[in-house]
C-alpha cells in the first residue's frame, strides 16, 4: 500500500469514527429523550384516565342516585314492602329505566340481595346477586365484575338505596357503566399514543377479554405472557411488545392495575406508546449520519488526497529519482519547494547523487587510466617482442660491418629478411589495435538467429571432430525465435568467437551446447562448455580489452564481442564456476523498429 | 182550570214530548251501533312472514301462523271445525269412510265458483289435495272426491279442515280461492288487499276491504295502532295482559306451543339423563306469570290440556333438587347452546331464565341465538283444534315421528281416545327430543270500531262476520 493510500485510510477512518461517534451519541440521547417524553406522556394518560374513571364514577352515582329517588324505585320498593313478591310488573323497568339514564348495567334489589328487576339479565329476577356490598354501601363508584348471559364484564357501579320511607323494606339500585370501547374512546389520546383495557376474569389470558377501541392489537397473544407477569406481580410494568418484524410497528406498553372493591385486580388498564417516532428519528439520524459520513469521507477522500499528494510529492519525487539513479542517470536532481524533513531529505539526496557522480567520474578516470595502463603495458609487451629481435638484428649488422665486412652481405640478407619479418610483425600488431579502435556500425537486416547459429556450428563442426584434438560434442536446442534485426556479418562473429572460446575451454573433450531462447521483445542466446570454468574474478575481467586467460591470444576477442553485442542494444553475461564449465548469454533486442527506420532512411 | 195550570201543563206535555223524542232518537241511534253494517276497510297487521300466499307451501314454516289466518280469507276447506273439534261441513257437504278408514268419498257443495267464476268441480279439488298431499290418492267420481291413503286415516275430515288443506286453483302461477275475499294487491311479504266477493256462496263480508300489512314487528304494530293507523293487531304474549289504549284485546285459547326442540336424538344415557333435569329445573310457572304475565299455561305435555283433558298428567312443576340428583355423577363435556328468536324479545328472557334455572342443576347451557344450536326455543301454533290432528301436526313439525308412535297411529282406525292419544303422546315425549314449557294465548288487539271479531277454531280470523261501525277509534 502507498504512502498516499494509507494516508487516505487514516483520514478516512478518522471521518468515520468521528461521525459514528456523534451518530451514537445523538442517537442515544435521542431515545433518551423519547423515553422521557414516553413517560411524560404515559403518566399524563394515566392521570387523565384516573379522571376520566372518576369523573365517569360521579356521573354514574348521580344517575343511580337519582333513579333511587325516583318514584319508579319507590313503586317498586313499595311493591316489594307488600310481600307479594311478584316480579312481573317490574321485568322490563330496570331495563327501560337502563336507557333513560344512559347506563349499561341497572338492577333493583332488596335488602337481601335478590334481584327485582334487571337490565343487563331480565331473567335474572329472583336470583341473588353476592358480589353487593350492601351491609355497607360505597359512596363512591368501583369496580365490579358483572355476571351476564354470554359471559361476563367489567363495569363502574354505583350503589344506592331506594328512599321510599319509614316501614319500607330495604331496596338498591345498583347501576353501571361498561368499561367498554366507547368508555376507553372517551379519552383524548396523544398522537402515537392508544389506551386498551383487558379485563380480568381469572381465567388466564383470553383475547377476547381485551378491549382495544383502536382495533389494532395484530396479535392480542404477544401481549399474554406480560399480561400475566402483570396479574402476578399485582403492580405496575412496562415492556416492549414487537407485534411484528418491522420495528416501527413496535410498541411500548405500560400496564396499570386496576382494583375492585375486593382489592383484587378487576382489569388493567394499558398504554400503548408507539415506537413509530423513535424509529422514523432513529432512521433519519441514521440516514443523517449515513450523508455526513458519506460527505465527510468523500471530503476526507478529497483532502486526504491533496494533503496526502502535498505530503507525498516531493517523495514521489525522491522515488522517482532514485530510479532515475539506479537507472544511471546519476546527474538526476530532485526539486523540493518544501521546507522541513523531506527539503532536508531532498537535500540530501541531491548531496548523494553529487557524490556519486562525483565517484563515478573518479572511478572512470581511475578505469581510464588503469585501462592506459593495461593497454601501455600490452602494448610494451607485444611491442617489445619484435623489437627484441630487431635490436639483435641490427646489432648484428654493425657487428658483420665492423668485424666481418665479407660476410657482411650475407648477413645483411639474412638479418634483412628477419627484419622484414619483426616489422611485419609489428604491423600485424598495430593493425589489430587499430581494428578494435575502429569496429563499423551495425548495419541491420532482418534475420533468423537460429540460421545464424547453424551456420557457426557448420563452420567449426570440423574443428570439433578434428583428428588434432580430442572430439567435442555439439548439440542445439533452437527455439522458435522469430524474426530479428541485426548485423549477420557481426553478429557471426559475436557466436564464432564465443564458440571458439568454448571449444578453447575444452581442450580435453566435453559437450559444447547452443540454445536459443524467444522473448516477447528479444532473443537470447546461450553458448554452454563443459570446460574447467572461470574463477569470479577471471568472470568479471573477462570483458576487459587485452584481457585473456588463455596462453594465446589478444584478449580483445570477448571485449569485441561485448562492443557488438552492445552496438546492437543487448548484453552480454556471463556464468561460470571452477570446474561447473562456463555459460556465455547474448540477449539481443528484436530492433524491428530499426529495420524500419533503416528501410525509410533507404528509401528516403 | 186556571190557565197557569194549563201553561204548566202545556210546558210538561212538551217537555215529556221532547224527552220521549229524545229517547227514541237515542234508541235508535244505539240500534244503529249494534247492527252490522255493509262497508269500510278492516286494517291489520301480521308479524309472521307471508313470502306466498299458497296455503299448501310447506317451505313456509316460520310464517305458518301468519298463513293459517290469511289463507281462509281466500280460500275454502272441504270441512271446518266447530268448537268441540269436530268437523262440519264447508265445501264438501258429507263424507262417509269404508271400514278401514282408509278410503273416503266426500260430496262436494254443488254451484260453488271461485273468485274468478269458474266452478269448483271434484277435479279442480282432486288437483288441489294432490299438491297439498301427495301421500294421499284423490280421484275425482262425479261430484265427489275419492281419497284414498295407504294407512287409516279417521281424522281425516278434521285433517280437511287445515289451511293446508285449502282448495286452491292453480292457473299460471295465479292462486285462485273460493273465499270470502279477493287477492285485489299483493306485495310479497310486505302488503296483502283484500276485496270483498260480493257472489261468496255464504254470503258477502260486510267489509269492502281488507289491508293487511305483513311483516310488522309486535312494537311497530301496536304504536301504529295506537296512532289510529290500524284496527287490528297481533299482540305479544307479553303485552296481551296489559290493557290496550283506544280498544279492546280478544284473548284464544292456548294453542301455541312454547318449547325446547333439541336439534338431534339422544345419544347416550347419560345426556338423556341431562334433557330430564333440565325439564325438572325449569320453572315454567315463573316464566309464564313474570316473563310472559301470564299470557299462557304451564305445559307438561305437547297438547293443552283443554284439547285433550290428560295434560295435567305429564309433570310441569320445578323439582331442582331431583333435576340435580339426576345431574349428579354426569360429566357434561360441553355447554349446550339454546338458541331463540332474536327478534322476540320475551324468547330471549325465556331462554336466560331456561340458562339460569339450568345452571341451578349444574346444567352448563348458554343462550345462542346464532344457528345450529345444540337445542332451540320453538314457538309452534296448533293447527287444529282437533286433537289428533295437532299431535300429528306437531310430530311432524318436531320430527318427532318415532316406529312406536307411528304404530300406534296407525293402528287407529276410527277416532283415537283420549288413551291413545295419551299414549302417542307420552311415546314421543319419551323421546326427550322436545321440552314443552307453555302453552301460549294468541291475542289481538281490536279498535272500538271493530266488531263481529271472532276466530275459528284453527285459529283464523273469521273476518266475514267483522263490520265496523261509523264512530271513529
Amino acid at each position: 500500500m502507498t504512502f498516499r493510500r494509507k494516508l487516505l485510510v487514516i483520514f478516512a477512518l478518522t471521518v468515520f469514527i468521528s461521525v459514528a461517534t456523534v451518530a451514537i451519541i445523538v442517537s442515544v440521547l435521542a431515545r433518551r429523550a423519547f423515553e422521557k417524553a414516553d413517560d411524560e406522556r404515559t403518566a399524563a394518560l394515566v392521570a387523565q384516565f384516573q379522571h376520566e374513571f372518576n369523573r365517569r364514577g360521579e356521573e354514574i352515582t348521580a344517575r343511580v342516585a337519582a333513579i333511587a329517588a325516583s318514584d319508579a324505585a319507590t313503586r317498586i320498593s313499595y311493591a316489594f314492602s307488600r310481600g307479594d313478591k311478584d316480579y312481573a310488573p317490574f321485568l322490563g323497568d330496570a331495563r327501560t329505566i337502563a336507557d333513560n339514564q344512559q347506563l349499561d348495567f341497572l338492577e333493583f334489589v332488596d335488602g337481601q340481595g335478590t334481584i327485582i328487576s334487571s337490565a343487563q339479565w331480565p331473567a335474572k329476577f329472583g336470583y341473588p346477586d353476592a358480589s353487593l356490598p350492601l351491609s355497607q354501601p360505597p359512596q363512591n363508584a368501583f369496580l365490579k365484575k358483572e355476571d351476564l348471559p354470554d359471559g361476563e364484564a367489567l363495569g363502574l357501579f354505583s350503589i344506592r338505596r331506594v328512599e321510599a320511607g319509614e316501614g319500607h323494606d330495604e331496596a338498591y339500585v345498583v347501576g353501571g357503566s361498561r368499561l367498554d370501547k366507547q368508555f376507553i374512546s372517551g379519552l383524548e389520546l396523544p398522537a402515537g399514543m392508544r389506551a386498551m383495557f383487558y379485563e380480568n376474569f381469572n381465567r388466564g389470558f383470553s383475547p377476547q377479554s381485551l378491549i382495544d377501541p383502536s382495533g389494532s392489537s395484530q396479535d392480542p397473544q404477544k401481549i399474554a405472557s406480560f399480561v400475566q407477569h402483570v396479574l402476578e406481580q399485582k403492580q405496575e410494568s412496562t415492556t416492549l411488545i414487537h407485534w411484528t418484524s418491522n420495528p416501527a410497528e413496535d410498541e411500548t406498553l405500560h400496564a396499570i392495575p386496576l382494583r375492585g372493591l375486593d382489592n383484587q385486580i378487576a382489569g388493567l388498564l394499558l398504554v400503548g406508546s408507539s415506537r413509530r417516532q423513535y424509529v422514523e428519528l432513529r432512521q433519519q439520524i441514521r440516514s443523517a449520519t449515513l450523508f455526513a459520513g458519506g460527505a465527510g469521507l468523500l471530503l476526507a477522500i478529497l483532502l486526504s488526497g491533496w494533503a496526502a499528494a502535498r505530503v507525498t510529492r516531493p517523495v514521489e519525487q525522491l522515488a522517482q529519482a532514485a530510479r532515475e539513479v539506479a537507472l544511471g542517470n546519476w546527474d538526476t536532481r530532485v526539486n523540493v519547494h518544501s521546507s522541513g524533513e523531506i527539503a532536508e531529505l531532498a537535500d540530501t539526496f541531491n548531496h548523494m547523487t553529487h557524490e556519486l557522480l562525483e565517484q563515478r567520474e573518479h572511478l572512470v578516470r581511475v578505469e581510464r587510466i588503469a585501462a592506459w595502463k593495461e593497454l601501455a603495458r600490452r602494448l610494451a609487451h607485444e611491442l617489445k617482442n619484435p623489437l627484441f629481435p630487431l635490436q639483435l638484428t641490427v646489432e648484428n649488422l654493425v657487428r658483420a660491418r665492423q668485424q666481418t665486412p665479407e660476410q657482411f652481405d650475407e648477413i645483411f640478407h639474412e638479418s634483412s629478411t628477419t627484419l622484414l619479418a619483426e616489422i611485419a610483425n609489428l604491423k600485424a600488431i598495430i593493425s589489430r589495435f587499430s581494428e578494435f579502435s575502429r569496429m563499423p556500425q551495425p548495419q541491420f537486416h532482418s534475420l533468423q538467429i537460429n540460421d545464424l547459429v547453424r551456420d557457426v556450428v557448420k563452420l567449426v563442426r570440423a574443428q570439433l571432430q578434428g583428428p588434432d584434438r580430442a572430439a567435442i560434442e555439439c548439440t542445439m536446442q533452437l527455439a522458435d525465435t522469430g524474426e530479428i534485426a541485426g548485423d549477420p556479418e557481426l553478429l557471426h562473429r559475436v557466436l564464432s568467437n564465443l564458440v571458439l572460446n568454448a571449444m578453447d575451454a575444452m581442450p580435453q573433450a566435453g559437450r559444447l551446447t547452443l540454445l536459443t531462447h524467444a522473448q516477447e521483445n528479444s532473443v537470447s542466446v546461450e553458448v554452454q562448455d563443459t570446460g574447467t570454468g572461470l574463477t569470479p574474478e577471471e568472470c568479471a575481467r573477462l570483458f576487459t580489452p587485452y584481457y585473456t586467460s588463455k596462453g594465446h591470444g589478444t584478449g580483445l576477442g570477448l571485449a569485441i564481442v561485448q562492443s557488438i553485442v552492445s552496438d546492437h542494444g543487448g548484453t552480454v553475461s556471463v556464468r561460470s564456476g571452477p570446474a561447473q564449465g562456463t555459460t556465455f548469454t547474448v540477449v539481443l533486442p528484436r530492433n524491428l523498429d530499426k529495420l524500419r527506420e533503416q528501410r525509410n532512411e533507404n528509401q528516403v | 182550570m186556571k190557565r197557569t195550570s194549563l201553561l204548566w201543563l202545556a210546558i210538561n206535555s212538551l217537555a215529556l214530548a221532547g224527552l220521549a223524542v229524545a229517547s227514541l232518537m237515542i234508541t235508535t241511534v244505539a240500534r244503529a251501533a249494534t247492527r252490522p253494517h255493509y262497508g269500510g276497510v278492516l286494517r291489520l297487521a301480521i308479524a309472521g312472514p307471508v313470502p306466498s300466499l299458497d296455503p299448501a307451501d310447506a317451505t313456509n314454516v316460520s310464517g305458518q301462523t301468519a298463513i293459517q289466518r290469511i289463507a281462509p280469507l281466500l280460500f275454502n276447506t272441504l270441512t271446518t271445525l266447530d268448537e268441540r273439534g269436530e268437523a262440519q261441513p264447508s265445501l264438501a257437504l258429507a263424507w262417509k269412510s269404508d271400514f278401514s278408514s282408509q278410503r273416503w268419498e266426500l260430496q262436494l257443495r254443488p254451484g260453488i265458483t271461485f273468485s274468478d267464476g269458474t266452478l269448483l268441480t271434484a277435479n279442480a279439488v282432486a288437483a288441489s289435495l294432490r299438491v297439498a298431499n301427495p301421500r294421499w290418492n284423490v280421484s275425482p267420481q262425479g261430484d265427489s272426491v275419492i281419497i284414498q291413503s295407504d294407512a287409516a286415516t279417521p281424522e281425516l275430515p278434521a285433517e280437511l279442515a287445515l289451511s293446508s288443506n285449502s282448495i286452491v286453483l292453480r292457473e299460471g302461477g295465479k292462486l285462485i280461492g273460493s273465499g270470502p275475499f279477493t287477492a285485489a294487491q299483493w306485495g310479497p311479504g310486505k302488503s296483502l288487499v283484500l276485496s270483498a266477493r260480493d257472489d261468496y256462496w255464504a254470503g258477502r263480508p260486510f267489509v269492502d276491504s281488507v289491508e293487511i300489512a305483513i311483516g310488522r314487528s309486535p312494537r311497530d304494530q301496536m304504536l301504529s295502532f295506537e296512532l289510529g293507523r290500524l284496527d287490528g293487531v297481533e299482540l305479544a304474549a307479553e303485552q296481551a295482559s296489559g290493557a290496550v289504549a283506544g280498544g279492546r284485546v280478544v284473548n284464544s285459547a292456548p294453542d301455541e306451543l312454547l318449547a325446547i326442540v333439541f336439534s338431534r336424538g339422544v345419544q347416550s344415557p347419560e345426556e338423556g339423563r341431562l334433557r330430564q333435569a333440565l325439564g325438572l329445573a325449569i320453572d315454567r310457572n315463573l316464566l309464564n306469570t313474570v316473563v310472559l304475565h301470564s299470557a299462557g299455561e304451564p305445559a307438561g305435555g305437547l297438547l293443552p290440556n283443554w284439547m285433550t283433558g290428560y295434560e295435567f298428567l305429564f309433570p310441569r312443576s320445578p323439582d331442582s333438587q331431583r333435576a340435580r340428583q339426576i345431574h349428579e355423577g354426569i360429566n357434561q363435556s360441553s355447554a349446550w347452546s339454546l338458541g331463540y328468536d332474536q327478534t322476540d324479545p320475551a324468547a330471549r328472557v325465556i331462554a336466560e331464565r331456561i340458562v339460569l334455572n339450568a345452571q341451578d342443576a349444574g346444567i352448563n347451557i348458554r343462550p345462542n341465538p346464532a344457528a345450529s344450536p345444540d337445542a332451540q326455543l320453538v314457538r309452534i301454533r296448533l293447527v287444529s283444534r282437533d286433537a289428533q290432528v295437532a299431535l300429528s301436526h306437531l310430530a311432524l313439525m318436531l320430527n318427532l315421528a318415532t316406529p312406536g308412535s307411528q304404530r300406534a297411529s296407525s293402528q287407529m282406525t276410527s277416532s283415537p281416545s283420549t288413551a291413545d292419544l295419551y299414549a302417542v303422546e307420552n311415546t314421543f315425549l319419551q323421546t326427550q327430543c322436545v321440552i314443552p314449557l307453555l302453552h301460549l294465548r294468541t291475542s289481538v288487539a281490536l279498535a272500538r270500531n271493530v266488531h263481529g271479531w271472532s276466530e275459528a277454531q284453527d285459529g283464523s280470523w273469521n273476518l266475514p262476520n267483522v263490520w265496523l261501525s261509523p264512530e271513529k277509534p
